[in-house]
C-alpha cells in the first residue's frame, strides 16, 4: 500500500480525557490551511456519532468526543490518520473551493483609533498603513476568541504591530485590527487587545442559523476603503 | 404551569448539556458548569438527567411558582426556603400555587439547581436552550411542559428509594467533601520549570473570586514556563489549565473561547471539574496527576448513579 501524499506527517495526542488533538509543527503557514480543511472535511462527512466537535486552528485540529462512546482515543486517532493518508487524493486543493468575500472598512481615525500611534511606531503614514492592509488578499485560518471571530493572514510585515499589553474594554462590534501577522474583525462589542485601523459597517454575526458567521477557515478576504458617509449608509451593527 | 422570576440574582442563567458542533465558527459550548448535581436535581423529579434545568449564583434569585409543581434544589447549598420555611437539598418538594422560593446564604458550594419536574418551556438556539450571552431576569416567566410519553415516576419502593438515596450520596461526596482535584499533563507540561512543576504537585490552591462560567482564575505559587515563548492558537475546552504570561493559572470553564494562545499545562479530568467548580475560594485544594484510564472509567462509574 502507498501513502499518496504524506508530507504532512500528522500526529495525533489526547487532550485530557475528552479531547484529541492532531498537529504538525508549530507554523504559521498558509500552506496549511486547506490541508486541515481538508482533514475537517474528511473527518466530519462520516458523522462519527462520538464526535461533539471538530476545532481547526493554525496547527492543529482538535475533535471533542463523548466520553461514554469512545474507550481508546489514541488508537481512534492514529486510525483517522491512517485512513485520511490513504484514501484522500493525490491534490487536496481540488476539494477547496474558496471564494473571496470582499468586506467594506472606513478607515476613518473616528474608528481607526490605533493608526495615529501606529503611524509614529511604524513609520508609515496613515495612508500608507490603509493602502498596504486594503491591497493584500488575506485568507482564513480558523475562527475562535468569540462566535464569528476570523483570524486572517498574513498581514504584510510592514504594517505588522503586536497587541496592546493591556486590551481595552470594550472594542465596538465591525472594529477591524492587527495583531502580529493576523488581522480579524469584532464581530462584537467585547473587550479586546487588538490594534484598531478601521470599522466594517458589515455584521459579522448573525444569531439566524441559516447565516451565523460570515467566514469560514479558508475564505479569502479582500478589504476595500469606503468613506465615513458609505458607512453610515451601509451599517447593519447596533451602537 | 409556570415559574416567574420575581428578584433575579446576580449571574443566573437556564442550562442545559450544551451547544456543540459550532465551536469551528467560535461558539462556546455553555452548558451546566457542575453537570453531575444539575443531573442529579434532573433525576430526583424524574426529568432526563439532561433537561434544561434553572443554574443559581449567590445572590440567586427568587422565584414565584404559578401552579402546583414538584421541585429539587442540588448542589450549593444556598439555604433555600419555600414561603420562608427552609427546605432539603436533594429531594422532591411539593409546591403550591403562589409559593415562593428565596435563597439565604451561600452556606456550602458556589453553583445551585433547580429543577422542576417537567420540560422548561424555552427558544432553543443551535438545538441548545442555554443562555451563552443572556441570564434570568426580573419577571422573566417559563412555562413548564409534561413530557411526551412515559415518565419516571418517583418510585414508593424503600429499596429504590434506598439505592437513589445511596447515589446521592455518592455524588454529595465526591463534589463536597474532596480537596484534591485530578489533571492530565497538557502538551506545554514539559515547558515548565522543573520548580514550577513541584509547585503545583505540592503547593495549595484557591479558586479566586475572578471566577465565572467562562473560567476560574487560580490562586497559588506563580508559575513559570523554561522560556517565554508565544503559542500558535490551537482548541482549548472545558477543564484546560492556561498559564497566564503573569504565572496565574485560569481552568476553562463552559462558556470558555474555543481556542487559546496560552501554554496549555493540563487538563482538569471532566469528574472532577465539579469539585473545582462548587469550591470556595477560601478553601485550599491540591492537585494531583491521573491518566485518561482513570478519568474514563471514574467519569462512567459516577454515570452509573443515574441510570
Amino acid at each position: 500500500m502507498t501513502k499518496i501524499f504524506s508530507y504532512f506527517n500528522w500526529k495525533a495526542q489526547a487532550l485530557g480525557d475528552h479531547a484529541i488533538q492532531f498537529y504538525v509543527p508549530e507554523k504559521m503557514d498558509p500552506a496549511m490551511i486547506s490541508e486541515i480543511k481538508c482533514f475537517h472535511d474528511f473527518i466530519f462527512l462520516q458523522k462519527l456519532k462520538e464526535i461533539k466537535d471538530i476545532i481547526p486552528s493554525y496547527h492543529t485540529l482538535t475533535l471533542i468526543y463523548d466520553v461514554e462512546l469512545l474507550n481508546a482515543p489514541l488508537d481512534f486517532a492514529n486510525d483517522l490518520i491512517e485512513k485520511f493518508a490513504s484514501e484522500r487524493k493525490t491534490d487536496v486543493a481540488t476539494s477547496v473551493q474558496n471564494k473571496i468575500i470582499e468586506v467594506p472598512v472606513c478607515y476613518d481615525e473616528n474608528f481607526g483609533i490605533d493608526l495615529n500611534s501606529m503611524s509614529t511606531k511604524l513609520n508609515l503614514s496613515i495612508a500608507e498603513i490603509i493602502k498596504i492592509h486594503s491591497e493584500n488578499i488575506y485568507q482564513v485560518y480558523c475562527l475562535g476568541f468569540m462566535p464569528g471571530f476570523a483570524y486572517m493572514g498574513d498581514v504584510n510585515s510592514k504594517i505588522q504591530i503586536a497587541r496592546h499589553a493591556q486590551p481595552r474594554k470594550n472594542v465596538s462590534a465591525g472594529s477591524v485590527g492587527i495583531a502580529g501577522a493576523q488581522t480579524g474583525i469584532y464581530p462584537m462589542h467585547s473587550p479586546g487587545g487588538w490594534q484598531i485601523i478601521g470599522r466594517t459597517p458589515l455584521k459579522i454575526f448573525d444569531k439566524d442559523p441559516a447565516i451565523l458567521s460570515k467566514f469560514k477557515m479558508g475564505d479569502f478576504v479582500k478589504f476595500y476603503p469606503i468613506t465615513l458617509a458609505e458607512f453610515e449608509s451601509l451599517n447593519q451593527n447596533e451602537f | 404551569m409556570s415559574i416567574q422570576i420575581i428578584k433575579q440574582g446576580i449571574m443566573d442563567t437556564l442550562q442545559d448539556k450544551g451547544r456543540y458542533g459550532f465551536q469551528h465558527i467560535g461558539i462556546p459550548p455553555c452548558g451546566y458548569l457542575d453537570y453531575l448535581s444539575a443531573q442529579l436535581a434532573n433525576v430526583i423529579v424524574g426529568n432526563p438527567k439532561e433537561a434544561p434545568i434553572f443554574e443559581l449564583h449567590f445572590p440567586a434569585s427568587c422565584f414565584i411558582f404559578n401552579e402546583a409543581h414538584t421541585i429539587c434544589i442540588s448542589g450549593a447549598n444556598f439555604v433555600p426556603v419555600l414561603n420562608y420555611k427552609s427546605i432539603a437539598l436533594n429531594t422532591p418538594i411539593q409546591v403550591c400555587k403562589n409559593d415562593t422560593l428565596h435563597f439565604m446564604q451561600p452556606l456550602l458550594g458556589k453553583t445551585s439547581y433547580l429543577s422542576i419536574k417537567g420540560n422548561i418551556d424555552s427558544n432553543a438556539w443551535l438545538y441548545s436552550k442555554s443562555d451563552f450571552t443572556s441570564q434570568l431576569k426580573n419577571n422573566d416567566q417559563f412555562n413548564i411542559i409534561a413530557w411526551d410519553g412515559d415518565i419516571k415516576k418517583n418510585s414508593d419502593k424503600t429499596e429504590e428509594q434506598e439505592s437513589q438515596q445511596y447515589n446521592i450520596d455518592v455524588i454529595q461526596k465526591h463534589i463536597f467533601n474532596s480537596n484534591e482535584i485530578r489533571f492530565i499533563p497538557g502538551p506545554q507540561w514539559n515547558d515548565l520549570t522543573n520548580e514550577s512543576i513541584s509547585n503545583i504537585l505540592k503547593q495549595p490552591f484557591n479558586t479566586s473570586l475572578n471566577s465565572n462560567r467562562m473560567g476560574y482564575t487560580l490562586k497559588g505559587p506563580s508559575l513559570q514556563l523554561i522560556e517565554q515563548k508565544s503559542y500558535l492558537s490551537s482548541a482549548v475546552t472545558r477543564g484546560t489549565m492556561q498559564l497566564l504570561p503573569n504565572g496565574e493559572v485560569i481552568v476553562l470553564m463552559a462558556n470558555h473561547q474555543t481556542i487559546g494562545g496560552y501554554a496549555n499545562i493540563g487538563q482538569i479530568i471532566l469528574v472532577d471539574l465539579p469539585k473545582l467548580v462548587q469550591h470556595k475560594s477560601e478553601l485550599p485544594f491540591r492537585f494531583s496527576i491521573t491518566n485518561i484510564e482513570t478519568a474514563h472509567s471514574e467519569y462512567k462509574q459516577m454515570q452509573k448513579c443515574f441510570s
